[in-house]
């Protein structure tokens, strides 16, 4: 394990991927605290996102072997690996979710009559995804570049993010219309790739 | 869907990292990242840019008793597979075609056997298409060695495929200097030399084809590793750093 703690998360994972499970039991070590808050921050609740870590983790273990450091010569952070399998299981479970609401209520409405979506309950943990959206651009000094989009954009490419909403769940907490959100997504997603990519950040 | 556009692609691979692809194209999504490494390729890009975001999520302690559950989940499946696990030179590697003719049952165990057996030896778009596919996929394979005999380099790519995925070997890094880089190359039987890509130094990465590996390898026999100062040489220096035999495992 002393061994372990000098080695880079690449190198773990490569570990991992060999069968070594004092590698992987220095990933979760390393990256359990952050994944935990992007589960959470997506479920909304400790229970569930502990259900979800311990899929995602079961996965990293199995699939150790699947990760690639470098694509077309750009490299491709671990942390970013792990993020992805942990977002895709968390996704996993709010679809669930949404398909056992969905039979119980077809069509929840409110006191107002407005449609209530799966993000009420996930809007709840503090802070809001806008904030955390303007927290990594800021750390990621793409700030700048980013603001050149209107909020409607970031907010919805964060309310997508963070919380794991759909473009219609989107769209019902924004109240605007779907394919007004979509453009807004789309045109998000190219704007954080020129900013990233102009930072050098990412590919 | 073909899914031949390369806009296209883009456009489903990231709302596929992002979530908001669901359902029926989400599953079908799945399926095509799969079969093919170059979608795998794009989707990891958009994972490693989204990724970027996550950074700011302020971190949360779980209870003790996930990682009790994770290990129970993960430790005893390893101490099976250890146990199945055979050391064994690295020419092994070509063994396991047996067994895909054979048809891989329980494919997981078998692979995650073979895997342990041979490091490093199957991965990614290889060790996917066993493990989901439980066969050997049709593709090049060239295990490269170094001056001293040692396997350093796995170089593999589906037959079909555009991509060729790197895995270095070893313990140590290949060794290359800040203003070098490793340069892989293809050494036809009847023509000229023509380079792949470059390698990294250590660990492992993959390189897009103009053309599919089929077209391309089908007639090379030799692949070499040079050193190479220049951004695009026209043919490899006299640098060799590793060599090897290509094959076309079936």
């Amino acid at each position: 394990m002393n061994r372990n703690i000098l080695m880079s998360l690449q190198d773990l994972i490569a570990g991992a991927a060999r069968g070594d499970h004092a590698c992987f039991a220095q990933i979760y070590e390393r990256t359990h605290l952050h994944l935990f808050g992007v589960a959470v921050r997506m479920l909304g609740n400790e229970q569930a996102a502990e259900d979800v870590l311990q899929e995602a983790y079961v996965s990293i273990w199995k699939n150790a072997g699947g990760y690639r450091s470098s694509v077309d010569g750009q490299e491709i952070q671990p942390i970013t690996w792990l993020i992805a399998i942990v977002r895709n299981k968390a996704l996993d479970a709010l679809r669930a979710r949404k398909r056992r609401n969905t039979h119980e209520q077809p069509l929840a409405t409110g006191p107002d009559g407005e449609a209530e979506t799966e993000a009420d309950t996930a809007a709840d943990p503090a802070p809001g995804a806008a904030q955390l959206f303007d927290q990594a651009m800021h750390a990621l000094r793409i700030d700048g570049c980013m603001s050149a989009l209107d909020g409607s954009f970031r907010q919805s490419l964060a309310l997508a993010y963070y919380q794991g909403l759909s473009h219609t769940e989107v769209a019902a907490q924004m109240n605007a219309p779907l394919g007004t959100v979509k453009a807004w997504i789309r045109r998000g997603l190219d704007k954080l790739r020129a900013c990233l990519s102009a930072q050098g950040v990412a590919p | 869907m073909r899914y031949t556009d390369a806009r296209l692609l883009d456009a489903l691979a990231s709302a596929y990292a992002l979530g908001t692809l669901e359902g029926g194209a989400r599953r079908r999504f799945e399926r095509l990242m799969r079969d093919r490494a170059d979608v795998r390729d794009v989707v990891a890009q958009w994972e490693q840019r989204l990724g970027q975001l996550a950074l700011s999520v302020p971190q949360r302690k779980p209870s003790a008793d996930l990682w009790r559950a994770i290990a129970a989940r993960t430790q005893p499946a390893q101490a099976q597979q250890a146990r199945q696990a055979r050391p064994s030179r690295w020419t092994s590697w070509l063994r396991p075609a047996g067994f895909g003719f054979g048809g891989l049952v329980a494919g997981v165990i078998a692979a995650s056997a073979l895997f342990l057996a041979v490091p490093g030896a199957f991965i990614t778009s290889d060790q996917l298409a066993m493990r989901t596919g439980e066969r050997l996929p049709q593709s090049y394979v060239g295990v490269l060695t170094d001056t001293d005999g040692r396997g350093r380099l796995l170089v593999s790519s589906l037959r079909h495929g555009r991509t060729v995925t790197l895995k270095v070997l070893g313990a140590t890094a290949l060794p290359v200097s800040g203003d070098e880089r490793l340069v892989l190359w293809a050494l036809p039987a009847d023509a000229a030399p023509f380079a792949i890509g470059t390698v990294p130094a250590s660990g492992a990465g993959t390189l897009t084809l103009p053309d599919t590996s089929e077209k391309l390898l089908s007639k090379v026999s030799r692949l070499v590793v040079t050193r190479e100062r220049s951004a695009s040489p026209a043919a490899p220096s006299a640098d060799v750093v590793l060599s090897g035999a290509c094959a076309k495992l079936w």
